[in-house]
C-alpha cells in the first residue's frame, strides 16, 4: 500500500510549522507565549520524524518522538517554575524586563 | 484521495492555529490554540500510521502540558502584551532570520538525495506498524538505557521544579 501523500510534503509543514515557532521565540515578549512556541517546534521535528519513521519503515522515529515528548514534559514543568519565580519577584513575564544578568 | 483530503485539511488547521499561537494577544487564546495544533498534528500522526505516538501526544502534550500551561497563565493572571511583538530592530531581524530558516528548510526538504532522484519509494509497512506492543518492543530492548536515563531526566525535573517553585527562592 503506497502513501497518498509525498513524504515531502510532510517535510514542508514541519518547515512551516517550525517557522512559525521560530518567529515566536523571535518576536514576542511574553515568556509563556515564547516557550508555547517552543512547543510548537518541537512538534515540527515530531512530525519529521514520524513521516521519516513511515517513510523508512521503522519504530525508531516513534521512540525518539516518545523521548522527545519526556523532554518536553521536564522541559515544560522546570520552565513554567521558574517564570512563576520571576513573577513573584519581578511581577512581570516579559522577556524584556527580565535582565538581571545585563551589566 | 480521501488521505490528501484529509492531509490539507489538518494541516490547514496547523498552520491556521500555530499562526494564532504567535500573533494572539491573549494568553489563554494562545495556549487553547496550540491545542487545536497538537490534536491537529496528531491526526496527522493517524495518517503516518502512528497511532501509539498519536495518542501520546493527545494524552501528554494536549493533556498533561497544555493544562499545566493554562494553569500558569490563569495562576499568573498575565493581561495582554502592548506592544504585542519586540519593538524595533529585534523584530525585523526575527523575521529576517526565521525566513532565512524557513526557505534552508524548505531547500533541504526538496533536494533530490544524492544517490538518484528524490526519496524511494516508502518501505511496505509491517502489520503491527505502529501500535504500543511493536513500540514497546523496541523500547524495552534497544533502547533501555535511554529509557531508564529518561526516568531519572524527570526525576531531577520533579525535584527541580519543587525547589524553583518554593517561596523565598531568590
Amino acid at each position: 500500500m503506497a502513501p497518498t501523500v509525498p513524504l515531502v510534503w510532510y517535510q514542508i509543514l514541519a518547515a512551516v510549522l517550525f517557522t512559525i515557532g521560530v518567529v515566536g521565540v523571535l518576536v514576542r515578549r511574553s515568556a509563556l507565549v515564547i516557550f508555547m512556541s517552543i512547543e510548537l517546534m518541537l512538534n515540527a521535528v515530531n512530525l519529521s520524524f514520524v513521516a521519516f519513521s513511515r517513510q523508512h519503515a521503522s519504530m525508531d522515529g516513534h521512540i525518539f518522538v516518545f523521548f522527545v515528548m519526556a523532554v518536553a514534559a521536564a522541559e515544560v514543568a522546570i520552565g513554567l517554575a521558574i517564570i512563576v519565580a520571576i513573577f513573584r519577584n519581578r511581577e512581570t513575564a516579559s522577556v524584556d524586563d527580565v535582565h538581571l544578568l545585563k551589566g | 484521495m480521501f488521505e490528501l483530503l484529509l492531509f490539507g485539511m489538518l494541516s490547514g488547521i496547523a498552520i491556521g492555529c500555530a499562526l494564532g499561537v504567535v500573533f494572539h494577544r491573549n494568553p489563554v487564546h494562545c495556549a487553547l490554540l496550540l491545542v487545536g495544533v497538537l490534536i491537529s498534528v496528531a491526526g496527522i500522526f493517524i495518517l503516518l500510521h502512528a497511532q501509539f505516538v498519536a495518542a501520546l501526544q493527545v494524552i501528554v502534550y494536549a493533556g498533561a502540558i497544555m493544562v499545566l500551561f493554562l494553569f500558569v497563565v490563569m495562576l499568573l493572571n498575565i493581561k495582554g502584551e502592548t506592544p504585542l511583538l519586540t519593538p524595533g530592530a529585534a523584530k525585523f531581524f526575527g523575521f529576517l532570520f526565521a525566513l532565512i530558516v524557513f526557505v534552508e528548510l524548505i531547500w533541504t526538504a526538496v533536494q533530490p538525495s544524492p544517490e538518484g532522484q528524490g526519496m524511494p519509494d516508502a518501505a511496505p509497512l509491517p502489520a503491527d506498524f505502529g501500535s504500543p506492543a511493536a513500540l514497546g518492543r523496541v523500547l524495552y530492548t534497544v533502547w533501555l538505557y535511554p529509557f531508564e536515563i529518561t526516568s531519572i531526566l524527570l526525576l531531577v525535573a520533579v525535584i527541580g521544579a519543587v525547589v524553583l517553585a518554593k517561596r523565598k527562592f531568590f
